[in-house]
């Protein structure tokens, strides 16, 4: 049996309902709105009445600041009424904890619950100002409108899944077929790497690619995981100033130095980025650099002394950026901005505790009314981004030292959202040695959901007007408790030492 | 490689073999482990309350086979894989900028100085973003060097976030510094010099901290247009990835790494062409300083880069004034120092001033508006010679900046600065509330040890969202204790059981039990310290917390989210575990509605706890706090008993000393103005401002003492 419960803080603590109120009121100038109620309603399956007693004033609610209402809740009949809920597939953390926390109560297996936020609006107002507070206050990306109605069960229906299909006829198919095949599943790749795949399995495979083939090479081959725009040789060049001309020739004799007698790379922006660094490196000037062929984040070799005694250090930082996500789903994305940048130094073994947050946007002033069509508010970006990112940083225990927002209207295109950050650990604690046949892969931390899929093809598509509709699996929310205790458990010397490698 | 999707777990039925193939997460990792070392690392795992599974193996095939359900589903050649796929070609075009209508040949628009600088300083991209940079934990690790806000008022902006490296065990002098370097408006005009800029700037503010050039690392970030076809886009680019080179050859000083980001495009609308640079090194952080002025009457200098005919710093200028600036800053000859940028020296000077309200007067009327990158503003310890800086003023005792005949209020300044903003990203409430009384109480101690101990053990139970145990544990042992860190688990069915009686032989064995900061569950259902509290109300360790305050004469300690669980639990103010009534003080949402963090002034107005048997009545302390429930509500019956009682241990003072609502000061709208309270013996105590953090050499821009020797009174209470 489903019990549900509503709460509301009482009035004199209620600074949520004022501040969607007043937000309401001045944003998006509903002048009519009086008065405005968040309940919070949660739906819990299989609870015994003792133990729903018992959580009643513990977890569901603090007397001293929440009403309770079991089951239903006081209502006049003129009150519009919404609930909004996160989309199936999506990880919500009220929720989750909820399960956690009754658990402790009742010992034994984690109930299944589910929490959704409902929106009682008093004043005299038309159905258009009720629709366009639904869709101010609902990001589809991530959330719908509810049902009122009590579910029987909380139990999703879930088919068995059917077995991953064989893309049939790939590797004879004519270029046309290619083509619709390409928009038929809108790939992130562009069709070249597409008629490559077929090359691939039709010369080398001697098959047809399975369809999780198809969409793995897609991920793998993002312009977000292999910077496809950077490693695009540069033919032509065509340059009229005279000043970067000449840069352009240093570039060039670096380049000689650099490869010498060796085959040269194609000239590319990833290669103009780093010749530098190889150069200066050849010149026998980078002494401090840490190489490895790992290649998760920037490592230097610190020589510290650590209560007068010297200790090598290795120094990782890393700089992140979570642009798309966060333009369309600003909380969750920012959120991931900041815990995928943890993951690549962490991943190299070391503490991360510094971070910066540097990101762009357009004015946040201005009235919501100029917001352009399918766009959040800036006003809405910039302070759902900085929720996300710093409800992350604060609860996996990340000192954030500098925060900074650049203001240009471009950033309208699509916000900018970067993370940097530093991580550092005991030289001696880092291992790396390559895997061997017989070595073993340990998957660890949160378990697999749908959320995950699509984010980094995601971010490498072009956008247009439609994105906000159409990308709703590409957002996650991060579960920052769950990554700290991977934070924790990397930070022992004897477990990384264990190990020689991760992703 | 072969991996086995079966044993992929996952968080709800009907994924398929694709899903589970692609989805990705930053809370999930895999590692390879060799076989034999498999077991250890998996029970080490376990341990910490993670959930591992081995997955996959290294075969010596070059082949990545995922199988799932039984049947192949993918298998594929490393070597195709790292392909990459089919090389592109592109094509390039640049085009000179225009050098007429150059971001540099811009001129001030009017000749009134008060107009132009306090048009400055509203400018978007100069004023106050403290509502914003506040919701941002500053401060946990022990490490910060430099607080996002510098000065007594804290108000002046960093050039930079400055950290000491943390380790495990003892302290280091080492730290880390990182800035960054970016103004779209020079990239809009020249994406070339939108980058030399971005890393100059980045490195400038670097040396600013007291960084050495000559071991700066750069890492940077791409974030362009979606470049089409166009050669004219692909462009913009590419001269700007040459302006890197061009820096990092003139300076040597190299990029390690980076990322690019290039689909910044949205139908016909582009984000300017960014590079935004990074730079990182380590530093001694005894040597770091921070932009605010310290002292009044003190000289002011300004040191410049000059700009060639491309409008290109003259490298060679820029490295002698970047060693000027780093001998001068570890002679320690300059106490305060800042760079300027974009909205040039008005911008600068203001923000300089802000901090301890220090007043300044120029020598000379200057162009104070005009963008300059490369340069320093510094103050002087005391007079010296630099022959190469020219002399821009004086600090002083008015609270103004004088130039020429122009007169600006400093606090009329700071008003102008924190508007623009303020409606987007609040830093201050719209309540009225009466005056905050002080509180004083006269009552002593009254509990005291029963048997002596030389080294009293801390119990300090982790649960799923603790973050402050790493700093905790560290206090208690510099204190002089043994501390035993648990870990409370709730992944397989036997954890929670195991959980607790693991707790309750940890309470057993100690004689202080102290709840550390975080966000247990996230602080969720809403509300801080659920989990917790539902931890300690199993009748067993409510039970066994019981006998360790009254039976075995036990302290506790619970700082920020260890208060808000003891206050859930009953422990405070009652002393005690029980069920809570709408009579009872809480811990809840602060007045501003988010997450506030920064330093903060407090007094000790009770001496009836031990665990401030170390400091003195009245003594005032300067402590970080970081939370979003932290106003304590009590009704008034409630209140009276707690100051009677002498209950009421800490309170939020302004800068005279005195209890206060004001924002600035008490930062949640606390009645009372409350900070910390303990129980009617004294043995619990519960605070917001998180002591733990308290280590000398930190928070170096904020003057005031944070040290409240709270763990080594808690300590010698057993020892002494």
């Amino acid at each position: 049996m489903v019990k549900r419960i509503f709460v509301q803080k009482k009035e004199e603590y209620d600074v949520e309902a004022k501040g969607v109120l007043s937000d309401l009121k001045n944003n998006l100038q509903i002048k009519n709105l009086d008065d405005l109620i968040i309940l919070n309603r949660y739906d819990v399956e299989g609870i015994s009445d003792k133990a729903f007693e018992k959580a009643k004033n513990t977890i569901f609610s603090e007397p001293q600041v929440d009403i309770c209402y079991q089951e239903e809740y006081p209502k006049n009949p003129n009150d519009h009424i919404f609930g909004v809920e996160f989309l199936p597939g999506q990880f919500d953390q009220r929720a989750n904890s909820l399960s956690e926390c009754l658990q402790i109560i009742t010992g034994g297996e984690k109930l299944v619950s589910k929490s959704a936020k409902i929106y009682i609006l008093r004043g005299n107002l038309s159905h258009e100002e009720v629709e366009k507070i639904k869709a101010y206050l609902i990001n589809p990306v991530d959330s719908r409108e509810c049902s009122l109605e009590k579910p029987k069960t909380l139990q999703e229906k879930m088919t068995k899944p059917e077995d991953v299909k064989i893309v049939k006829g790939f590797t004879e198919m004519t270029d046309e077929n290619v083509k619709e095949f390409y928009e038929k599943y809108g790939f992130a790749m562009d069709i070249e790497d597409l008629k490559f795949c077929q090359k691939y399995f039709r010369d080398q495979e001697k098959r047809d690619p399975t369809m999780t083939e198809m969409k793995m090479i897609d991920t793998y081959w993002s312009d977000h995981c292999r910077h496809t725009t950077f490693m695009t040789k540069l033919e032509v060049i065509d340059i009229k100033w005279d000043l970067l001309e000449k840069i352009f020739q240093d570039y060039k004799k670096s380049r000689e130095y650099v490869y010498e007698n060796k085959k040269a790379k194609d000239i590319c922006l990833m290669d103009i980025a780093t010749i530098a660094v190889k150069e200066l490196k050849k010149r026998g000037l980078l002494k401090d650099l840490d190489e490895s062929e790992e290649i998760n984040a920037c490592s230097i070799k610190a020589n510290i002394m650590v209560d007068g005694k010297e200790e090598e250090y290795l120094i990782m930082f890393k700089n992140e950026t979570h642009n798309h996500p966060t333009e369309i789903e600003p909380f969750g994305g920012a959120a991931t901005c900041l815990g995928g940048a943890i993951r690549d130094p962490l991943s190299g073994r070391t503490y991360v505790y510094q971070a910066m947050r540097v990101t762009g946007a357009g004015d946040p002033r201005k009235p919501i009314s100029e917001t352009l069509p399918n766009k959040l508010p800036q006003r809405k970006l910039t302070n759902e981004a900085s929720r996300g990112y710093s409800s992350y940083g604060n609860q996996i225990g990340l000192a954030t030292g500098q925060v900074a927002e650049i203001y240009n209207d471009g950033y309208i295109a699509k916000r900018m959202e970067i993370g940097a950050l530093i991580g550092a650990a005991p030289s001696k604690n880092v291992i790396r040695e390559k895997p061997i046949p017989g070595d073993i892969i340990i998957l660890l931390g949160g378990r697999t959901g749908r959320d995950g899929c699509g984010g980094a093809t995601g971010s490498s598509k072009a956008h247009n007007s439609e994105s906000l509709k159409t990308c709703g699996a590409e957002v996650q929310k991060g579960n920052a408790p769950e990554e700290r205790k991977i934070q924790r458990l990397f930070r022992k010397e004897e477990v990384t030492r264990t190990y020689q490698e991760m992703q | 490689m072969e991996i086995d999707l079966d044993k992929v777990p996952k968080k709800y039925e009907g994924l398929d073999g694709t899903e589970l193939a692609i989805s990705e997460s930053q809370e999930r990792m895999a590692v390879v482990v060799a076989k034999e070392n498999a077991d250890k690392f998996i029970s080490l795992a376990e341990e910490e309350n993670i959930e591992t599974t081995i997955v996959a193996k290294v075969v010596e095939e070059p082949r990545v086979k995922m199988y799932w359900r039984g049947k192949l589903i993918v298998n594929l050649s490393r070597e195709f894989l790292s392909t990459n796929g089919d090389v592109k070609k592109s094509n390039i075009k640049v085009l000179k900028p225009d050098y007429e209508n150059s971001y540099f040949a811009k001129k001030a628009e009017s000749n009134d100085i008060e107009k132009t600088w306090k048009e400055t300083i509203q400018d978007l991209n100069c004023c106050s973003q403290r509502g914003l940079v506040e919701r941002f934990d500053s401060t946990i690790g022990a490490g910060t060097v430099l607080m996002p806000y510098g000065g007594k008022y804290q108000l002046s902006p960093q050039e930079g976030m400055c950290s000491r490296i943390p380790t495990l065990k003892g302290y280091t002098d080492t730290g880390t510094i990182m800035t960054y370097g970016y103004n779209p408006e020079i990239a809009l005009w020249s994406p070339f010099h939108g980058a030399v800029f971005a890393i100059v700037e980045s490195i400038t503010k670097y040396v600013a901290i007291g960084g050495d050039y000559k071991k700066a690392w750069l890492t940077l970030q791409e974030y362009f247009e979606k470049l089409r076809d166009d050669p004219s886009r692909w462009g913009k680019p590419f001269s700007a990835l040459l302006g890197a080179y061009y820096v990092q050859e003139k300076l040597g000083i190299v990029s390690i790494g980076g990322k690019d980001s290039m689909s910044g495009s949205y139908n016909e609308l582009d984000v300017p062409p960014t590079v935004v640079s990074f730079c990182v090194g380590t530093v001694d952080i005894k040597n770091v300083i921070s932009t605010e002025f310290k002292n009044k009457n003190s000289k002011v200098l300004i040191l410049r880069t000059k700009l060639d005919n491309d409008y290109l710093p003259d490298f060679d200028d820029l490295k002698e004034n970047y060693e000027i600036i780093h001998k001068l800053i570890n002679e320690k000859k300059v106490i305060s120092v800042s760079t300027v940028r974009n909205g040039g020296i008005a911008e600068t000077i203001t923000k300089m001033c802000i901090g301890n309200k220090i007043g300044f007067k120029f020598e000379k009327d200057i162009d104070v508006c005009y963008p300059m990158y490369g340069t320093f503003i510094m103050e002087l310890a005391k007079d010296v010679d630099i022959p190469k800086a020219e002399i821009l003023g004086k600090t002083t005792d008015s609270q103004d900046i004088r130039i020429k005949n122009t007169v600006l209020d400093i606090n009329e300044l700071i008003e102008l600065w924190e508007e623009p903003l303020e409606k987007v990203f609040p830093s201050k409430v719209d309540i009225q509330k009466e005056k905050c009384e002080n509180i004083s109480s006269n009552k002593k101690q009254i509990i005291s040890r029963t048997i002596k101990i030389a080294k009293p053990r801390v119990f300090i139970p982790v649960f799923p969202g603790t973050n402050c145990e790493y700093d905790s544990t560290k206090a208690f042992q510099d204190a002089g204790a043994i501390v035993n860190v648990g870990i409370f688990k709730n992944i397989k069915t036997n954890d929670i059981q195991d959980s607790i009686d693991e707790f309750a032989k940890q309470i057993q064995d100690a004689q202080i039990i102290m709840i550390p900061g975080g966000f247990s569950a996230g602080d969720e259902p809403d509300g801080s310290g659920k989990f917790i509290s539902a931890v300690f109300r199993n009748p067993r360790l409510k039970d066994l917390i019981h006998k360790h305050l009254y039976e075995k004469d036990g302290l506790m300690l619970g700082i920020c989210n260890g208060f808000q669980a003891l206050i859930k639990l009953g422990l405070l103010p009652y002393g005690d575990i029980m069920e809570m009534t709408d009579k009872m003080p809480t811990l809840t949402f602060n007045d501003i509605s988010r997450h506030q963090s920064k330093m903060v002034r407090i007094k000790l107005v009770s001496k009836l706890s031990p665990w401030f048997s170390q400091i003195e009545l009245g003594e005032e302390f300067i402590v970080p706090i970081s939370h979003g429930e932290g106003k304590f509500v009590a009704n008034d019956q409630a209140l009276k008993e707690l100051i009677e009682n002498g209950q009421i241990a800490t309170q939020y003072i302004d800068l005279e000393g005195n209890a206060t609502y004001n924002i600035d000061y008490n930062p949640n709208g606390s009645v009372y103005a409350v900070e910390g309270i303990t129980s009617k013996d004294g043995r619990i105590l519960g605070k917001m401002g998180h002591s733990e953090r308290c280590y000398t050499g930190i928070t170096k821009n904020i003057p005031g003492n944070p040290d409240m020797k709270i763990f080594e009174s808690g300590v010698k209470y057993f020892t002494y």
